[in-house]
């Protein structure tokens, strides 16, 4: 089978246009969010024609109330939004790093109900088929992955993940999320490879290769923490959008009252991958002053807080 | 423990194995789902599960052809990667095993496999990763003996839960049809040893962290099961007993909530090795299978199909009489 994928360009900073992050309210799972991520694409004026489209959420574990698990609310309306904005198809697609049973997950979830039949929706990336992809960073000793054709395929990728705090990583938003592509049937349960290679390091090598075309934080209700699965929820009543992933992390960050130059991960994306700095990001929606709430940290991640002061977003 | 083996009635779902013999590839092997390309564990898991399949099958044909791909993709060092196309080997090496084992005449295939495994050793857990753990890693993170190894899911990184019990039962049952398992089973001790130390507190186990910055982890149903299953070796130890005992209660509590059908396969399967009386499971199973057709997944298709017949020898527990 030959697969065929989009390689991201990697440009250092200064070469970078400004992005754009849209922080939009959200009260809660039973707001019209379909509309929300609708008109956040119309801005992003993404083309999306005739496309095919893989959502990527962040589902952890059997978890009913969805408090580590990116709301399945929301992945229907990002699936409404995009197949109204012209997407051919839309394919959910998760790879849980913990849990083996995926169907499980699903049903706890409650996915079907919010997508309807599976069959054709939803794709289990631990067992998908895989390809040899050569990582186009160095930043791991990972040199190679063995990556699933739906991810591969897809002509565009969107990044679904929950707005929480990790006990490994500091944060996992829609970077990190995509640890959730590597498939568990190579490389198992949890993707221990990537945590052995460094996980702030494998975060840059696996998304300078398969970049997120589109990011969407589920931040109604995040986690602070010890994420990303004992803390406790944390109502932030957001959703947070964008097509540089790392701008869009680096806001959500802010949002947390913390300051993403001290996050590894998004330290060293910010080098290669997006815009980090506050001076190329431009919000649109809300600012991040008017949403912003410390969310807890375990204390080996205090340091990432940002001493209580929240700057205001500059437009650039 | 309860000592009688309560009969159920056989509830077979003839759909699962249609499924799982609709779903064999041109070559012999099986996908993770029919249509996709052949991989080494659902090949393994397939031939687990139609070499139980009664007289009513007469499979000797899909076996055959299913033992040759895995035959035929052995890398030269004995173990198996899970991909054909890669080259590296991996945790699937135990269930290629087991699959072989229960054929016959693959005896020099399988021995090369065991020998592998007795070889292959986790990055964690030697010398100088202690010493440097010691000197710069965070103790608060995790709770855990990192001296006591098992087997990783990749080569050369940590010991975890299902991979453990994986080579385990591989090893156990070779026992006494290969020389040099012998030599292996301080090995099979310290990896017993493993699994008590990562087991949850209340019992069970997740994927192998139980306590994580001072956070109890919570156990999950397919790691409990495998941890279970391959602990039926040492049950002539009291510390294993008590482990075995404790996570049986805490399966015993739990599985039937299952909402997902590995899970509720692997924990009947588990309970009926171990003489605990599950429910009846087939009829849970069928209604699992018409919701979401176990999202085509063979590994899931054979779990499901092992659940409802008499517990194969390989996953049979050697209880003492006294318990």
């Amino acid at each position: 089978m030959k697969v065929s994928y989009a390689v991201p360009s990697i440009k250092p900073s200064f070469q970078r246009p400004p992005s754009r992050v849209a922080i939009q309210r959200a009260a809660s799972y039973e707001a019209n969010l379909a509309a929300i991520i609708s008109e956040t694409l119309a801005e992003f004026r993404l083309d999306l024609k005739g496309r095919s489209v893989l959502l990527k959420p962040n589902f952890v574990g059997a978890d009913p109330q969805c408090v580590m698990n990116t709301h399945p609310s929301v992945v229907a309306a990002a699936r409404e939004a995009f197949l109204r904005a012209g997407a051919a198809t839309v394919v959910v697609g998760e790879g849980p790093a913990l849990e083996r049973d995926t169907e499980g997950i699903l049903e706890a979830i409650h996915l079907r109900e919010y997508l309807g039949s599976l069959d054709g929706a939803f794709v289990d990336l631990n067992v998908d088929n895989v390809w040899p992809v050569a990582l186009r960073t160095r930043a791991s000793s990972v040199k190679r992955l063995y990556l699933p054709a739906s991810v591969l395929r897809a002509d565009c990728v969107v990044s679904l993940p929950k707005l929480k705090t990790h006990h490994w990583a500091g944060v996992t938003l829609s970077l990190k999320n995509m640890f959730g592509i590597v498939p568990g049937h190579c490389y198992g349960w949890p993707k221990n490879l990537l945590h052995w290679a460094g996980i702030s390091k494998s975060i840059l090598d696996l998304n300078s290769t398969v970049r997120p075309d589109f990011a969407i934080v589920d931040g109604i209700v995040g986690m602070e923490g010890n994420g990303p699965t004992q803390g406790q929820p944390k109502a932030a009543g957001l959703l947070v959008m964008g097509d540089d992933p790392v701008a869009v992390d680096a806001t959500c960050a802010r949002i947390m009252g913390l300051i993403p130059e001290r996050v590894e991960y998004l330290r060293r994306a910010g080098i290669l991958l997006g815009n980090l700095s506050e001076k190329k990001i431009e919000q649109i929606g809300e600012s991040i002053a008017s949403v912003s709430q410390p969310f807890a940290m375990v204390r080996e991640f205090e340091f990432l807080r940002a001493n209580g002061r929240i700057t205001e977003p500059r437009s650039v | 423990m309860r000592a009688e083996i309560v009969q159920q009635p056989a509830v077979k779902d003839e759909r699962w194995t249609h499924g799982l013999l609709a779903a064999q590839n041109l070559d012999g092997g099986w996908g993770y789902r029919e249509g996709q390309d052949s991989a080494i564990e659902p090949t393994s898991w397939a031939l687990l599960a139609i070499s139980e399949m009664g007289r009513e099958h007469s499979l000797d044909r899909e076996k055959r052809a299913g033992a040759s791909f895995l035959g035929r993709n052995q890398l030269s060092n004995g173990s198996w990667p899970t991909v054909p196309k890669d080259r590296a080997g991996s945790w699937v090496t135990s269930l290629a095993c087991l699959a072989l084992q229960g054929l016959g005449g693959w005896a020099p295939q399988v021995d090369a496999g065991l020998h592998w495994l007795a070889r292959n050793w986790p990055g964690e857990g030697g010398f100088w990763w202690c010493l440097r753990h010691r000197l710069f890693g965070q103790p608060q993170l995790v709770v855990q003996d990192h001296r006591l190894r098992g087997w990783g899911w990749t080569s050369g990184t940590s010991s975890w839960v299902e991979p453990t019990a994986y080579a385990l039962l591989a090893l156990r049952a070779a026992r006494g049809s290969t020389s040099f398992l012998a030599r292996v089973d301080h090995r099979c001790r310290l990896a017993q040893a493993m699994l008590c130390n990562r087991m949850c507190a209340g019992g069970g186990w997740n994927c192998g962290n139980p306590v994580v910055y001072g956070a109890a982890g919570h156990p999950l149903l397919s790691s409990t099961c495998w941890a279970l299953l391959s602990l039926g070796e040492f049950m002539d130890q009291a510390d294993v007993r008590r482990c075995v005992t404790e996570s049986l209660d805490w399966l015993e509590r739990s599985y039937s909530q299952s909402p997902g059908p590995g899970s509720l396969a692997l924990g009947a399967l588990c309970l009926k090795a171990f003489r605990r009386a599950p429910p009846t499971v087939g009829p849970a199973l069928s209604e699992l299978y018409e919701r979401n057709r176990f999202l085509g997944q063979v590994p899931v298709l054979a779990w499901a199909s092992l659940a409802v017949q008499s517990v194969p020898r390989w996953l049979r527990p050697a209880i003492p009489a006294s318990t």
